[in-house]
């Protein structure tokens, strides 16, 4: 890209863009609207549809003397092309003039419409894009009243053509602009949709099992310019100028990203107002357009029936229903007498106001905390985070991505595709994992290890850059002369911005610590930090995990310890017996706080029933350590209550203050109390400047139905160099290997698609759900006796599963992996012994 | 199971050596018709087969087999006639060949006779246009054209084939 500006006239109005500007983004800029079908601003123009025709003329220039030939008053000479020009694949020039209103113009956008009207069917009343279509807007402006084309000849397709069972094609509307068959192959890698037929017979089709495989294919809904594709969680269930809009963010991984929910009271639902859909919203630092089908289709569970309603107290054995001030009294007295036996444990699935709150009601009693979760380094995070005022799309030439132990595709989609994206603009792109995941291919440098080795492995790059080489154990201590460790390290060390995301993938909590500590090494040595567009980036299973440890949460390394010691447990938002069933949880008194009656709330004494984030407000931190907020959107159910208004009262209750009405409230004692947070209110976090491109306003032509963003983009954290503190390198310990004594090593690996409380009750996507299944390499399979389906029993530990096998030759040799979240009770890699207990005779 | 790599390594090996190792998706075209002789049409089974084989997309694939009119994905006869009726043709007497040539066969355009011997289509031009009615036929072993056609004359090409056992 250069810098050159370029001026030019739109409409009579100037212009100024920088060269290699189209004319439909420059005149957007300008505030013309010029209508287009197949090109979009997030893609390569390909000039198909024809439908941003204008009158195009330049300047005449002297042969000679290679200037502007002016007429007699003084003003340039202009040339127009006797044609009219497609205003997308044509890029701006100087002094060019451009005009979009001409009858010629008008005449020619009439024409490109009767074209693709000519079998196109018009239904409008029943299409799901109607009121929001770009066809229908133009063909109220432009269009011909009549069809000039015997209706009986009109070409009839299908309707309903499933492309899979999430997104249904309607043949008949398609009007053959290419979005989003290019969506999928530019953008997400995923060719799984093309053309088949040719001419009048053109059609979409999908050959992919299951049909449209891909975790990005809701986005082509969102640009399609007319009514063709449709998911199948909306279609037909609204109409869009029936729905209203509130402002969320997704939870479902550590992106965080922008949505909006559509919402509608409507007879079906009782009269109740509900979820219609779930749209992105425009972020360009966190999500630009686009979301994942996990964001898309995830939400179900919020408004699932078996959502706990009611305050459930143990009374002779049974939990029965109560009043909520019979359970906030019960609860605040037992909490009174337990005193420093007590343990509260909450997760990253809260928001940052109810995570103060339950800290500080804690701390109020000299109770202890516990962050549940299986990853550690989020101090690490806080010191060299992703600085503040970075934007991932800035990465590019010059600039290096390193992505450790962590599988994006799967567990941070939007991540992956952004990576992707800026090794696409040049970024070197270091992919460092024990097995080939859909990251690499994209990457300059590829990195195996095995699992265990990989802080060993950035200190090795660490070692290969430095005269000073601290020791490092045996298993890696060769590895920084390995001549692709030293290229990667070399290439990271000379970027000028340099990103590292980390995951845990095969890491334990202890060994995370380890990994995020030798990330913070790497990054500091070779000066990656503190600087925007530089830092370090958790991959967390939760949405609010940083946020967690922002506010002083932090995993305890003996949690089993801790659980036996407390006389009195508040567990919020996670399920430690469901996760491990052998866990002792035993205490006198238990509480639990959640959505669902969980296999802990089953064991507790009282239970609490939380709203979900789509009935309520607060805010969250992703893994960028920018912090966003999200809006009510439906009601809340009665009897439910936000957890920070729970542990609010809780707190009125025990003469501890804390605010439990207001979420903005609670992020004011925040951002009192917590440096980093200084400044940021809920005032800030609803700044929501002018983006580019500029999408989802009337012409919903040029971007596709994505939401415009007026209700915040949130604000970065300034990690700890930028407050101007301090940060040291310390060599972290490296922890052993575990030991496998002849069984294998069982690996949890994340998979999008999972049996996890918020997203098992989206039924639409139980095709695509990971199953109990382990993987395991086939001649590992064969030295064990496994064969392709059989029914496996797994040991670790004290803990056991069944699991089928699934022959994988991508799996390392002595490894087995494990989906999390799929009904395997396994957390952390651990060694596993297998037991085959039934064999599939039908292939 | 890859019955086509199982079945023809050679015929494959031999065809993928006629282009560069990193443009193996340029032999994409002659393995469909080789999964055509096979399974006398590309079925789903034969595009993922062939999928693999050049490591491209099953989709990819599935599209050019709509594009090229001489690929079907649905089964059909073992001849498949091809009429012309573009306008030239059309101005002499294609539709009405056509039309009876279906009609001493039984079957509608796009059908099969009931043995399984022949399909009959109608195609755009093919290039024949001054010596029409004249068709194509598509076999396993490739395509043979048949000039100024009559209803006798073809139908005697026909009894010929239903008199090869
Ligand atoms: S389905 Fe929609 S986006 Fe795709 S080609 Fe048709 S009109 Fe364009
Ligand atoms: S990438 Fe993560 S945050 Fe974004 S929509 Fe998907 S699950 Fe939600
Ligand atoms: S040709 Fe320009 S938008 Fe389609
Ligand atoms: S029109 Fe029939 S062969 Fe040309």
């Amino acid at each position: 890209m250069t810098n050159k500006m370029i001026t030019l006239t739109i409409d009579g109005i100037q212009v100024t863009v920088p060269e290699g500007t189209n004319i439909v983004d420059a005149a957007k800029k300008a505030g013309i609207d010029i209508p287009v079908f197949c090109y979009h601003p997030k893609m390569k123009p390909v000039g198909m549809c024809r439908m941003c025709l204008v009158e195009v003329g330049r300047p005449v220039v002297d042969r000679n003397t290679g200037e502007f030939v002016r007429n007699e008053d003084g003003s340039l000479k202009i040339q127009f092309n006797p044609k009219l020009e497609t205003g997308c694949t044509t890029l701006v020039s100087e002094g060019m003039v451009v005009i979009n209103t001409s009858d010629k113009v008008k005449r020619g956008r009439k024409d490109i419409l009767e074209f693709l009207l000519t079998s196109h069917p018009l239904d409008c009343p029943i299409c799901d894009k109607g009121g929001e279509c770009p066809l229908q807007n133009l063909t109220m402006a432009h269009g011909p009243g009549t069809s000039r084309f015997l209706f009986d000849e009109k070409k009839h397709l299908l309707k309903h053509y499933p492309l899979g069972e999430l997104i249904y094609l309607d043949q008949e509307r398609c009007i053959q602009c290419g979005r989003c068959i290019r969506f999928q192959e530019e953008l997400v890698d995923d060719p799984v949709i093309g053309f088949s037929q040719r001419g009048r017979s053109l059609q979409i089709v999908t050959f992919s099992e299951p049909g449209f495989d891909s975790i990005f294919s809701g986005n082509t809904t969102d640009i399609c310019p007319v009514g063709a594709l449709t998911t199948a969680d909306f279609r037909f269930g609204a109409r869009p100028w029936e729905l209203n809009a509130a402002a969320s963010i997704c939870q479902q991984c550590a992106v965080g990203c922008n949505l909006t929910l559509n919402v509608r009271r409507e007879a079906a639902a009782g009269g109740k107002v509900v979820i219609k859909r779930v749209m992105p919203r425009q972020n360009e630092w966190v999500n630009e357009i686009w979301i994942c089908d996990k964001g898309r289709f995830g939400y179900h569970y919020t408004e699932a029936p078996e959502r706990l309603t009611q305050p459930l107290i143990r009374k002779e054995g049974e939990l029965v229903p109560v009043s909520w001030e019979e359970a906030l009294g019960f609860v605040a007295e037992r909490f009174r007498q337990a005193g420093k036996g007590l343990l509260t444990l909450a997760s990253g699935r809260l928001s940052n106001e109810d995570l103060f709150n339950l800290r500080k009601l804690s701390e109020g009693l000299g109770g202890k905390i516990a962050l549940y979760t299986q990853m550690s380094g989020g101090e690490q995070v806080m010191q060299v985070g992703l600085a503040k005022e970075s934007n991932l799309a800035e990465l590019g030439q010059g600039d290096a991505i390193l992505v450790i132990a962590s599988d994006l595709h799967q567990e941070a989609p939007i991540w992956w595709l952004r990576v992707k994206q800026a090794a696409e603009r040049g970024a070197t792109l270091i992919v460092a994992h024990p097995r080939p995941t859909r990251l690499e291919k994209f990457a300059k440098h590829v990195l195996r290890y095995r699992y265990g080795d990989e802080a060993g492995l950035l200190l090795a790059m660490l070692n290969s850059l430095s005269a000073k080489r601290p020791a490092l154990p045996e298993r890696v201590s060769t590895l920084w002369r390995d001549d692709q460790v030293q290229a990667a390290a070399k290439a990271f060390a000379e970027a000028q911005n340099a990103v590292i995301f980390f995951g845990n993938e095969g890491v334990g909590l202890q060994a995370s610590q380890a990994l995020a500590q030798a990330c913070l090494n790497l990054l500091l040595a070779t000066n990656h930090a503190g600087r925007p567009n530089n830092g370090l980036i958790p991959v967390w299973q939760r949405p609010n995990d940083q946020g967690a440890w922002e506010l002083g949460w932090r995993p305890l390394p003996n949690l089993d310890e801790a659980i036996s010691q407390a006389n009195a447990i508040y567990v919020v938002a996670c399920d430690p017996a469901g996760d491990n069933p052998t866990l002792p949880l035993t205490p006198d008194f238990l509480v639990v706080q959640d959505l669902f009656l969980t296999a802990t709330a089953k064991l507790a004494h009282v239970v609490l029933p939380a709203l979900p984030f789509t009935e309520r407000e607060g805010s969250l931190v992703n893994g960028e350590r920018r912090v966003q907020r999200y809006y009510p959107a439906v009601p809340p159910r009665p009897s439910a209550r936000a957890d920070f208004t729970i542990t609010g009262q809780l707190g009125k209750l025990l003469g501890i203050d804390l605010e439990d009405r207001l979420a903005s409230k609670v992020m004011l004692r925040i951002a009192a109390e917590v440096p980093a947070f200084s400044g940021i209110t809920y005032t800030a976090l609803a700044y929501a400047p002018e983006q580019w491109p500029i999408i989802g306003r009337e012409d919903l032509y040029y971007g596709g139905t994505t939401y415009e963003n007026k209700q915040g983009i949130g604000v970065q954290l300034p990690n700890a160099l930028q407050q101007g503190e301090q940060v040291t390198l310390t060599w972290p310990s490296l922890a052993q290997a575990t030991e496998i004594n002849g069984g294998l090593l069982a690996v949890p690996v994340t998979k999008l698609y999972d049996s996890g409380s918020t997203l098992v009750h989206s039924k639409l996507l139980d095709q695509r759900r990971v199953a109990a299944v382990l993987w395991i390499h086939p001649d590992e399979a064969a030295a064990h006796a496994v064969q392709e389906g059989d029914l496996v029993h797994l040991q670790f530990g004290e803990a056991s599963a069944m699991a089928t096998a699934i022959l994988d030759k991508t799996v390392p040799q002595g490894v087995i992996l494990l989906p999390r979240s799929a009904g395997i009770p396994l957390l952390e890699p651990c060694a596993a012994q297998l037991k085959v207990v039934e064999r599939s005779y039908e292939r | 199971m890859n019955r086509l790599q199982e079945k023809y390594p050679t015929e494959i090996e031999n065809t993928l050596a006629k282009y560069p190792p990193d443009q193996k998706r340029a032999a994409v075209m002659p393995l469909l018709y080789l999964a055509q002789r096979e399974y006398g049409y590309i079925s789903k089974q034969a595009l993922q087969e062939i999928s693999e084989i050049l490591d491209v997309p099953v989709t990819e694939i599935g599209q050019l087999v709509g594009f090229y009119t001489l690929y079907h994905d649905q089964p059909g006869g073992k001849y498949r006639i091809q009429v012309c009726t573009d306008l030239p043709c059309a101005l002499r007497g294609a539709e009405e060949f056509l039309e009876q040539l279906c009609e001493n066969l039984g079957i509608r355009v796009g059908e099969t006779t009931p043995d399984g011997l022949i399909t009959i289509e109608a195609v755009m031009c093919l290039a024949g246009c001054d010596r029409a009615p004249l068709f194509q036929v598509q076999t396993a072993e490739g395509l043979t054209y048949h000039e100024n056609q009559s209803v006798e004359s073809a139908m005697k090409l026909i009894r010929t084939w239903q008199s090869i056992p």
